[in-house]
């Protein structure tokens, strides 16, 4: 009795720790430790060294290679597919947010939620069956007279490009939207009031007030786009190398995980720069345009 | 009156879009009906791969599966979140809610080769279990901050009268907080639920060979020529999930009367 009486004392002074701590336990046990050791294994020399046999080998033999080309790569098709996103997105979303009847705005919400629901590897496979030698499109600009040969639309860059484009617009769209829809039309109306062009209404007022939108929308399509993995594989037939298969590649099949760890490593650091860089170029420019119009 | 170009361009973007969005949406479903296995060509209308959909084993043992591992993360992550977010300290947990942004600033695949390297490092055999881990990981990042930014919102003078009339800490959780709390715990369980159902990245990496779930099936499957049995899966899961969602909103109007 007496110890159940001390542990409920316990729990009774202390809820708010022990409330805390599984949340942040499990945070800290499987994703701050993890990554620690990560980093811990890319410097260990061999799987079965002495724990403080530690070397810059790896990483060396990382960026010797062809290797560190890949993640160049990944950079440009990442930044890229979020330029294009953004560009395809905004419409959409300023659309949805500022000029549609509530009624249609439900229906059109819906309908861009549902693909969420069929399984994403799929989504992507259904694009070989478009794209394909026998595919729709070849079937059908053959039946047309405009082609006399099936065209190759697929297992290039440009298809692996194409499909991460197409999957990462409602990512896109969503943030853009959710920022779209807190602006008052009065504020638009009051520029246009005021004598301001369109373009001018679109670049001071809209485009402004909706730039954390933008962030968090290339933020959400760069990040998870840099380190794509199932588009390439299924898309491009596993030919071609993005820094995603190629860390798949390290730990799955060639059981490299020193050399794995340590291209994981640098490819992480070129995405914190990247996004560093992207934030910087996000905040200069307005404040820019805040000193003109001050 | 000068018309603008939008009014012209925006009706026209936004269908082109929703065209866009919904083609593969549309061959699915199509080649799900269609006779010819192996070429992409129309051939029959035929019902068949329905009909070894419902005969075959692997895939319904994978979805049990997936459904399993799902559910039990919804309720994990939504158990441990809400917690921390009421019991916890408010200083505290203001200042660590940074800490759980993190699995969602990395790549998936920077935190799948995390885990794996820990369950390697402390030889845990990887299974449902370390997938459930790997998922509560991914549902945290998204429950904490949607439960947090909602309890915050809440009209504290609330709870200050559950304590003033004399209820316990307990009480208040479960009879203010948690009803004020739940559409923000539906919405977030909903999406952690979607989320681990269609894992693919982390799944691959801590699955191991014991596990099999929905998406490590399909990859597989695609992996060696698919059969259009995922196609008529998907038709199905579709048509179930569009008819849930529709009738959750229509619940939500009949009950509010605003349209979400």
């Amino acid at each position: 009795m007496k110890i159940k009486e001390t542990i409920n004392t316990f729990i009774a002074e202390n809820t708010s720790f022990i409330f805390s701590v599984p949340a942040v336990l499990w945070q800290l046990l499987f994703l701050y430790v993890p990554l620690f050791l990560v980093l811990y294994t890319s410097f260990k020399r061999a799987a079965d060294s002495n724990w403080l046999d530690l070397t810059f080998d790896h990483y060396r033999t990382v960026l010797g290679s062809s290797y560190f080309f890949i993640i160049g790569r990944s950079v440009c098709i990442a930044a890229g597919v979020a330029f294009l996103c953004l560009l395809c997105a905004y419409p959409v979303a300023y659309f949805l947010a500022l000029k549609v009847n509530r009624r249609w705005k439900n229906v059109l919400l819906f309908l861009l939620t549902l693909p969420f629901w069929t399984n994403f590897l799929i989504q992507i496979y259904s694009w070989v069956f478009v794209l394909d030698q026998n595919g729709l499109i070849n079937m059908m600009l053959l039946k047309l007279d405009i082609i006399k040969e099936p065209l190759h639309m697929i297992n290039n860059t440009a298809a692996i490009f194409f499909v991460m484009l197409y999957y990462y617009l409602p990512f896109m769209i969503m943030p853009l939207y959710s920022i779209l829809e807190k602006i008052q039309y009065e504020l638009l109306e009051a520029s246009m009031d005021l004598g301001a062009t369109h373009w001018q209404t679109f670049k001071r007022i809209t485009l402004t007030l909706s730039m954390a939108g933008i962030k968090t929308g290339v933020f959400l399509v760069f990040v998870p786009a840099f380190g794509e993995f199932a588009i390439p594989a299924i898309i491009g037939g596993g030919h071609h190398l993005f820094v995603g298969s190629l860390i798949s590649h390290y730990f799955l099949i060639a059981r490299d995980d020193q050399l794995g760890a340590a291209f994981t490593m640098i490819s992480g650091l070129v995405l914190l720069i990247c996004a560093l860089f992207f934030n910087w170029f996000c905040t200069v420019p307005l404040q820019k345009t805040q000193k003109e119009s001050a | 009156m000068t018309k603008s170009y939008g009014t012209y361009f925006l009706p026209i973007a936004v269908t082109l879009f929703y065209l866009f969005l919904y083609i593969p949406i549309f061959v699915l479903v199509l080649f799900s009906f269609n006779d010819n296995a192996f070429t992409c060509a129309w051939t029959f209308f035929t019902t068949h791969w329905y009909e070894d959909l419902f005969a075959s084993s692997e895939v319904w043992y994978a979805l049990k599966n997936s459904l399993v591992i799902a559910c039990t993360t919804v309720f994990l992550s939504l158990t441990i979140g809400s917690t921390l977010v009421f019991f916890g300290s408010r200083d505290v947990v203001r200042r660590l809610q940074i800490l759980f942004y993190g699995s969602l600033a990395m790549p998936e695949i920077v935190l799948a080769v995390g885990l794996l390297s820990l369950f390697s490092f402390f030889a845990v055999p990887l299974g449902s279990m370390t997938l459930i881990v790997g998922h509560t990981l991914l549902g945290l990042g998204y429950v904490i901050p949607i439960v947090y930014s909602r309890f915050i919102e809440l009209d504290q003078s609330l709870i200050e009268a559950s304590y003033d009339l004399g209820a316990t800490q307990r009480q208040t959780f479960f009879s203010i907080v948690l009803p004020l709390l739940m559409p923000a715990l539906l919405s977030s369980g909903l999406l952690v639920f979607i989320i681990s159902l269609d894992d693919f990245i982390i799944s691959f990496f801590c699955a191991g060979a014991s596990v099999q779930t929905l998406p490590l099936y399909i990859f597989a499957v695609i992996r060696t020529g698919a059969s259009p049995m995922i196609n008529a899966l998907s038709t199905i899961m579709l048509m179930f999930s569009s008819f849930f969602v529709l009738l959750f909103s229509f619940l939500h109007i009949r009950r509010t009367g605003i349209p979400q």
